[in-house]
């Protein structure tokens, strides 16, 4: 550790003394802005800093943080230069922490609903009637015997919190815990342990590899870790002298991934599983593949030629043969999935394509290839969205506690969740703005923000080794909110009997280092080495966790022609809807800030332009410049986009990047709920998709459906920074072709 | 009485008497009619509606209630400050320039046109403070000594032109005055009351001494002379606020001469505008303002229009002999690409092709025609302005930061506001200070028989 | 000199005039951005608005071009599907050593300090513009109005950088006050600045690690090498303004390195493959 790094990790302990955890004692916020100054708090020294390492909330990546506090308020988030997932570096949602801590229009009280259910009309209570409405409701549920009615929608749950969830519903009597995010990486995980044995995301050494075959995944914008992947490709590009790893993209639309990509390959919508495989049969073919089982591999590929699929893919034959040859040759390679292809309705085997490449190409297992992690959080496949809408809509769900997600906003009308939703008996929703999932709970409990809560966190994909990330609250409370675990408790308390007895710590920080505690016990994972619980506790309070390279996971990764015969089976992915009615393919994706809508109501990001349309403040729809001139769609005329499903209307942004038979567009905007700078930025195009969910995982497939675009009449009111993207033959950013590059053999870099 | 003087031709019709003169200037001064009230009150209240009131708007809301952005911030108010400058280079022209060159026909519009240059550089001050950020601070750009050792940079082209609007202004002003003295102690005794107290105290005790003349003119000789580099040096320097900076289409070396000739050709403009409206109100003025001030006007604006059209040709042509992106997206932005190609050639009809007109000697001296020709040579100009000054900004270096400039209402409105207020400065002016001098008409009626004199009581 | 003081002055002035004078000073801040690691992503972006107290100016002002960002991320596209070529370019302030902006204040509010940087002294200006319109990177931002924080979001403003007023001009400091950290820490610990002592918020939250900060006059310097690298180039090197920016150019997998005059057409058909390149 750096010596000026090491000045920042400033203990908690002072600040931590003066929150209360408990509930009934929720400290207030400083008194006005005079009192800090005249009564300074201990650690509060006017103008000068306290660093305290937590984590990042914002997305499933896990990144560790340093928060930057002064007089009591945090100033700035920066990465925790020792975590091993984002080695210091921060991408820019995760930079955005203090705008929703600050934000104005988080929850400041719980709710209990007055009016009609989703009428959005809400009266504040005390914590005291919240919780004990929310516990009446469970414990009546119970004494009717209908126990088993009460559910648990929660976004992906991992670590401590995970197993306090776990507790509370089968305390109560129920293991009904459902988990879902819109981009959940179900189909990843899934196709990871049915054809390659794997429980975890592993290490896809993005880092080390020379040859980087990506199937839609835009990992250095949203794909699953985004900033571990940035700095892995920063290092692939020009890391060590001469060496420069290159990248081939396969996706129908350009994402800010592909656009740094060295070869875009714009592939059929939905034949992306028939390009892999084709691709693995050329490996074959033409005796790249080093393996056994030759034979059955030829046979169980032999439906995917490159000559057949070259039609199919809408690729060339001969490209094909060449990344072919290129990633079987260029040592190491590797090949990766993301949301373009798990997003389809048959997402599993563009995934499970994906695994079979690397197989061939011999890259599991080796440096620059795929590297197994520990077994990490899962799942459960059979819980999707649709399961829960389903038992929901047919009064199955007597009490549901919604736990900060969001699916009214991120299922389509035709899931007809509010519908559903509508039809519980009592909904509690834990939450820290009032979404669109939010207006329809009886009682509404706020949540702190990460940067005011206790937690941890088992990152998913791991770094090939253990690590834990300690959350813990850098500032008091801003407003009379708990944190989930706190309210966890709270209800047990209420509830009593077995719960309260399951669930006995006095507030979820006892509980976490409690649970840290057992972690320490076992000792093996952590390698706390000799020092005692209290020196590993704040050592890892201090660090922002707890990590240490100890060699890494060896396990088996091997893929099976069947599992090729599994995925061959299949075919390009189906789009709804007739191709002659709806003649473009609809392709939606994660807003790189907004995500899956959740950035949408912080200032900052909707003040960030999205880097390749610049638009700011709204929702727009690519079209290739070339389609709209055939359909008469000018720049920011509004369009509107129709499905068999539905329609909504926006912008038209000519985008060069896009395959001229589909239109694509971001996820994020058009909320009806969720604070002031999220309403009425144009509209969900989620609204328009059908409901398809993959049987097997659950999971909602977004780029499913045709669409037809016809122009309206007005201006669709885009606004985006740029001037022209035509650089005017100014030579302003700078190019160097490779041969040349390669002559650069004394590069001092 | 110098000598040369009396050598010049007599440009002015030879039937008037001292006393005449006397009559006529007195009698526009002192004789208003209901209809000057009326038309000062309407052109005051504009100046206060649409320009003081946007103006404290926007002071107080900020510089975001113009349609400025980046990269375009300067706009119509440096437009304006430009214009106004290029305005306020008649007086300096007909006063100094002519005078030197013996220029006969300059004495009886001398003096208008003096007003109407220290009018407009008052405007140019105004435009200075309203184009500021922070108008309150305005005092910070000028030299003065502070504790905190504070001190200007001279190397900006800013500071030029504080420096030379203020020297203009101050010569300027100091110059009408001088002139006016011999007028103002004429009529310190044909007036009463507080006019007569007022022009007595102005005049300094003049009583028309040979001594005194003999003073009056080598200062005049001096004052034109110190004042004459002005009129090439004052719009050279405000052209290197552009000229100075590397943006394309500011960047040009032809920019000193190519806005002096400009300024004169809208000074001049200028100058006969207003005469024309004068004497429109006052039909007697037409003993002083002759055809011939039209035709030798007439004939300068052509010659200035010729220079300019040449120098506008060779604005377009070293852009293209450049061959640059940076030279023909400029050129292409302000001459091909709409609105500004229906401005552009506009211009060039206005200052280009309107003028050649004037080669006619029966156009030169009619005045509906003249009247006419100055507003759209007028216009001409302002446009000029608006297609170099926030035009070019439009396509700077970087292309992901083009961005267009659309003048917002408080702009306009302060421009037009800005124009009313000029026109009640003048207004009022006439009321107070003989717009002809006196003196100087009676020089062309040459030195009469002493009887004449004496009656006349001059 | 033999005691002449006017001599003096004016040997003291040519120093000025000599090209990289600053090389006599004890720092010159420069910033190389590896165009062929950035991948567009915008933290960098982000973390400017958070470190620097950066307004939010809403939708109308963003469409008039009013966005008040220190550093943008600029994207340049040539070409047409499927043979689309994307460039990214990080742009703040270049801290130009021959800075055209400096000319053009009237009154000192933009000068150049002691370590090669182009400060901006907000208190002193009195928005001109001039510095603006002379920039020839567009990097300026000026305060049209009064910006708020919607309440309780002023909280997070950081008390090491002034919230700036209505009609004061602003820009890219590198961030002026973790160099003045930097340096008072390495006085207090009685040593000079060393390499790495100081990241700007943009460099240290960059993802892809695209950023380098360090001080060209120390020979041992990252900048320094990396300032030596033969991909190097400066923005509009042509204008004479000595950037303090140094980019890294991109590698493009085309051959065809950069694109004619006139944009669009980058690449004829696919690019051909070259063998094992990557390795
Ligand atoms: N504003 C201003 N005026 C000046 C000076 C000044 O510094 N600023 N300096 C004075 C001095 S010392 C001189 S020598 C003169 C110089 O006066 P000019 O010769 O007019 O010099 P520039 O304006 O530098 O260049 C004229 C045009 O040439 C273009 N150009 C550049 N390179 C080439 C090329 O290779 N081929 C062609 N065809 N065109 C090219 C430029 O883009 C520009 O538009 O200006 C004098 N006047
Ligand atoms: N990048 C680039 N370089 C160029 C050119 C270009 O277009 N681009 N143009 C070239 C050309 S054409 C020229 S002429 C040269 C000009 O190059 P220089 O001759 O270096 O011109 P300036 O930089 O204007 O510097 C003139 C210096 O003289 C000082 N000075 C001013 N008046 C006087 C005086 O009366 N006496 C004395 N002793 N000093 C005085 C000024 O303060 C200033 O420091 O630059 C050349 N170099
Ligand atoms: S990727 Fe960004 S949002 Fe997600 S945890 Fe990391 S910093 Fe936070
Ligand atoms: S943070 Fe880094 S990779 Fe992202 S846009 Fe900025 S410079 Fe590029
Ligand atoms: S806007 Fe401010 S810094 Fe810029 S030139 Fe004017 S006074 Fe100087
Ligand atoms: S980039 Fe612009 S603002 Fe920065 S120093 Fe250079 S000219 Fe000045
Ligand atoms: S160096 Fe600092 S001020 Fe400049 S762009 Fe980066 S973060 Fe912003």
């Amino acid at each position: 550790m750096k010596r000026r790094d090491f000045l920042k990790y400033i203990g908690v302990g002072g600040a931590g003394g003066v929150l209360g955890f408990i509930f009934g004692k929720v400290s207030k916020p400083p008194v006005g802005k005079l009192m800090p100054y005249l009564i300074p708090d201990p650690d509060i020294i006017p103008g000068v800093a306290n660093w305290y390492a937590s984590l990042c909330a914002h997305c499933g990546a896990g990144c560790g943080v340093l928060v930057k506090v002064m007089e009591g308020r945090v100033k700035k988030i920066e990465g925790n230069p020792e975590h091993p997932v984002n080695k210091g570096k921060l991408c820019a949602l995760g930079q955005a922490l203090p705008q929703t801590l600050y934000n104005p229009d988080r929850l400041k009280k719980p709710l209990k609903r007055t009016g009609e259910r989703g009428r959005g009309q809400f009266a504040e209570i005390s914590w005291e009637e919240a919780v004990s409405t929310v516990a009446k409701n469970l414990v009546d549920l119970n004494k009717s015997g209908n126990a088993n009615k009460a559910y648990l929608l929660t976004h992906p749950l991992r670590g401590t919190f995970a197993k306090l969830a776990a507790a509370f519903m089968s305390s109560l009597g129920t293991s009904n815990i459902y988990e879902y995010e819109l981009f959940q990486n179900r189909n990843l995980l899934y196709a990871l342990e049915t054809s390659m044995g794997l429980d975890c995301i592993p290490r896809y050494d993005i880092e080390n590899t020379k040859y980087l075959l990506s199937f839609g995944a835009d990992f250095t914008s949203t794909w699953v870790s985004p900033v571990l992947y940035s700095d892995a490709y920063g290092k692939m590009r020009q890391a060590a002298p001469g060496n420069r790893g290159k990248l081939v993209q396969v996706e129908p639309r350009m994402s800010l991934t592909g656009a740094s990509a060295d070869e875009w390959v714009a592939a059929r919508p939905g034949a992306e599983c028939v390009l892999a495989l084709s691709i693995a049969y050329a490996l074959v073919e033409k005796g790249y593949y080093r393996g056994g089982e030759v034979d059955a591999w030829r046979s169980a590929l032999s439906k995917y030629k490159p000559s057949a699929a070259a039609h199919i893919a809408d690729v060339p034959e001969k490209r094909i043969y060449e990344i072919a040859r290129d990633f079987a040759k260029t040592r190491p390679s590797l090949a990766i999935g993301g949301e373009t292809v798990s997003s389809y309705q048959d997402g599993v085997s563009g995934l499970t394509a994906v695994n079979i490449l690397n197989h061939l190409a011999g890259n599991n297992g080796i440096k620059g290839g795929v590297i197994a992690n520990a077994a990490g959080e899962k799942p459960d496949f059979k819980k999707g969205i649709a399961a829960l809408i389903d038992d929901a809509a047919k009064g199955r769900v007597k009490t549901l506690i919604i736990n900060n997600t969001n699916p009214v906003f991120t299922t389509p009308d035709g899931a007809k969740t509010v519908e559903a939703l509508k039809a519980v008996g009592f909904i509690v929703s834990l939450a820290s703005f009032k979404d669109e999932t939010v207006a329809l709970a009886d009682i509404v409990l706020p949540l702190d923000a990460c940067l005011e809560d206790w937690g941890d966190d088992e990152p998913n994909p791991s770094v090939g080794y253990p690590c834990r990330t300690l959350m813990q609250p850098a500032v008091s409370r801003a407003a009379d909110t708990l944190g989930a675990g706190d309210v966890f408790l709270a209800v047990a308390r209420a509830v009593g009997g077995k719960t309260a007895g399951r669930l006995k710590a006095a507030s979820y920080a006892d509980y976490l280092k409690d649970a840290w505690r057992d972690e320490y016990a076992k000792n093996k994972r952590m390698s706390a080495g000799t020092l005692t619980f209290d020196d590993f506790w704040n050592a890892s309070l201090k660090k922002g966790g707890w990590w240490h390279p100890v060699g890494e996971t060896k396990k088996a990764m091997r893929v099976s022609p069947s599992a090729a015969r599994d995925a061959a089976s299949k075919g390009p992915s189906m789009f709804e809807g007739d191709a002659k009615d709806f003649p473009f393919y609809f392709m939606l994706y994660p807003h790189h800030v907004h995500r899956d809508g959740r950035g949408a109501n912080i200032p900052w990001m909707q003040e960030l332009s999205d880097p390749m349309t610049s638009v700011v403040w709204g929702n727009w729809i690519e079209i290739n410049p070339k389609t709209a001139e055939r359909l008469g769609i000018r720049e920011g005329a509004l369009v509107t986009i129709e499905s068999p499903f539905g329609k909504v209307s926006a912008p038209a942004y000519l985008y060069p990047g896009i395959r001229p038979d589909t239109a694509a567009m971001p996820i994020g905007q058009g909320h009806d709920a969720y604070g002031r700078y999220a309403q009425g930025k144009g509209q969900n195009p989620i609204r328009i998709l059908p409901f398809k969910n993959d049987l097997r995982t659950g999971a909602f497939a977004v780029n499913s459906t045709r669409v037809k675009i016809s122009p309206a009449a007005r201006e669709g009111g885009i606004v985006k920074l740029e001037g022209t993207a035509n650089e005017a033959g100014r030579d302003i950013a700078q190019t160097v072709s490779v041969s040349e590059y390669m002559k650069m053999k004394k590069e001092a870099v | 009485m110098p000598a040369v003087i009396l050598q010049l031709r007599k440009v002015t019709v030879d039937k008037r008497t001292y006393s005449e003169v006397n009559k006529d200037i007195l009698r526009l001064m002192t004789k208003t009619g209901p209809g000057y009230y009326a038309a000062l009150g309407i052109v005051a209240s504009l100046a206060g509606i649409l320009f003081f009131l946007p103006w404290a708007y926007q002071i107080y809301r900020g510089q975001g209630v113009t349609g400025l952005n980046v990269p375009v911030l300067w706009g119509v108010y440096l437009v304006n400050f430009v214009f106004w400058v290029g305005i306020a280079h008649a007086g300096t022209l007909i006063s100094a320039m002519l005078f030197i060159t013996k220029t006969p026909w300059r004495r009886a519009i001398a003096r208008g046109a003096e007003t109407m240059t220290l009018f407009a550089l008052i405007l140019v001050a105004l435009y200075i403070f309203i184009h500021m950020g922070r108008p309150w601070n305005a005092y910070w750009t000028m030299p003065y000594p502070n504790q905190r050792e504070l001190w200007l940079n001279f190397m900006s082209p800013i500071m030029f032109d504080v420096f030379a609007i203020g020297t203009y202004t101050t010569s300027s002003a100091v110059f009408l005055y001088f002139g006016m003295i011999p007028d103002l102690a004429s009529l310190q005794h044909q007036t009463t009351g507080w006019r007569k107290k007022l022009y007595s105290t102005l005049s300094l005790g003049w009583r028309g001494t040979d001594a005194q003349w003999t003073v009056h003119g080598r200062a005049t000789m001096f004052f034109s002379s110190f004042i004459m580099p002005l009129v090439v040096s004052v719009h050279s320097i405000v052209s290197w606020d552009f000229a100075l900076s590397l943006v394309p289409g500011y960047s040009q070396t032809v920019f000193a001469p190519y806005f002096v000739t400009g300024a004169l050709l809208s000074g001049l403009a200028g100058v006969m505008l207003m005469f024309t409206i004068m004497r429109w109100a006052y039909p007697f003025l037409t003993k002083y303002v002759t055809d011939y001030h039209y035709d030798r006007v007439g004939a300068l604006i052509l010659a200035l229009s010729l220079v300019w059209s040449y120098f506008t040709c060779m604005e377009v042509f070293t852009g293209l002999y450049a061959n640059t992106s940076l030279e023909l997206e400029h050129l292409k932005f302000k001459i091909l690409t709409l609105p500004y190609f229906k401005l552009y050639f506009l211009m060039i009809f206005c200052n280009s092709i309107l003028p050649l007109s004037l080669i006619f000697k029966k156009l030169r001296v009619s005045r509906p025609f003249m009247l006419f020709l100055c507003i759209f040579v007028l216009i001409g100009m302002w446009l000029e302005r608006y297609l170099i000054v926030p035009n070019a900004l439009s396509r700077k270096f970087l292309p992901f930061m083009w961005h267009d400039y659309t003048p917002s209402w408080v702009e306009v409105s302060i421009t037009l506001g800005a124009l009313m207020f000029f026109v009640s400065l003048f207004m009022v002016s006439i009321k107070l200070f003989p717009v002809i001098s006196l003196f100087e008409v009676k020089e062309d009626i040459g030195i009469p028989m002493k009887h004449e004199h004496r009656k006349d009581g001059a | 000199m033999s005691g002449n003081p006017i001599k003096a002055i004016i040997e003291r002035l040519k120093e000025f005039r000599r090209p990289g004078y600053y090389k006599n000073y004890d720092h010159k801040w420069t910033m190389v951005i590896d165009l062929d690691r950035c991948n567009g992503c915008e933290a960098c972006v982000t973390a400017c608005y958070a470190e620097n107290n950066l307004p939010v100016v809403g939708k109308e002002d963003c469409g008039n071009s009013r966005v008040m960002n220190w550093i943008r991320v600029e994207r340049y596209v040539a070409g047409e599907y499927p043979d689309v070529k994307v460039k990214f370019i990080p742009i703040l302030c270049q801290q130009c050593s021959k800075a055209p902006c400096e000319l053009g204040c009237p009154v000192y509010a933009t000068y150049h300090n002691q370590d090669g940087l182009n400060v901006q002294v907000y208190n002193r200006c009195v928005g001109t513009f001039t510095c603006a319109t002379y920039c020839p990177y567009d990097v300026r931002r000026f305060n049209w109005f009064t910006y708020k924080w919607d309440a309780p979001l002023e909280q997070q403003l950081n008390p090491d950088v002034t919230v700036r007023e209505m009609g004061v001009m602003e820009k890219c400091t590198f961030c002026i006050q973790r160099i003045r950290a930097g340096k008072d820490k390495a006085k207090d610990e009685g040593r000079a600045v060393k390499d790495g002592d100081i990241t700007p918020a943009c460099a240290q939250s960059c993802p892809a690690g695209a950023f380098t900060f360090g001080d060209l006059n120390d020979p041992e310097s990252r900048v320094s090498m990396l300032a030596k690298s033969r991909r190097r180039f400066r923005l509009f090197e042509e204008l004479n303004t000595e950037p303090s920016v140094i980019y890294l150019k991109k590698v493009f997998a085309d051959g065809g390195g950069n694109p004619p005059v006139g944009g669009h057409t980058l690449a004829g058909g696919h690019p051909p493959v070259k063998e094992g390149h990557g390795g």
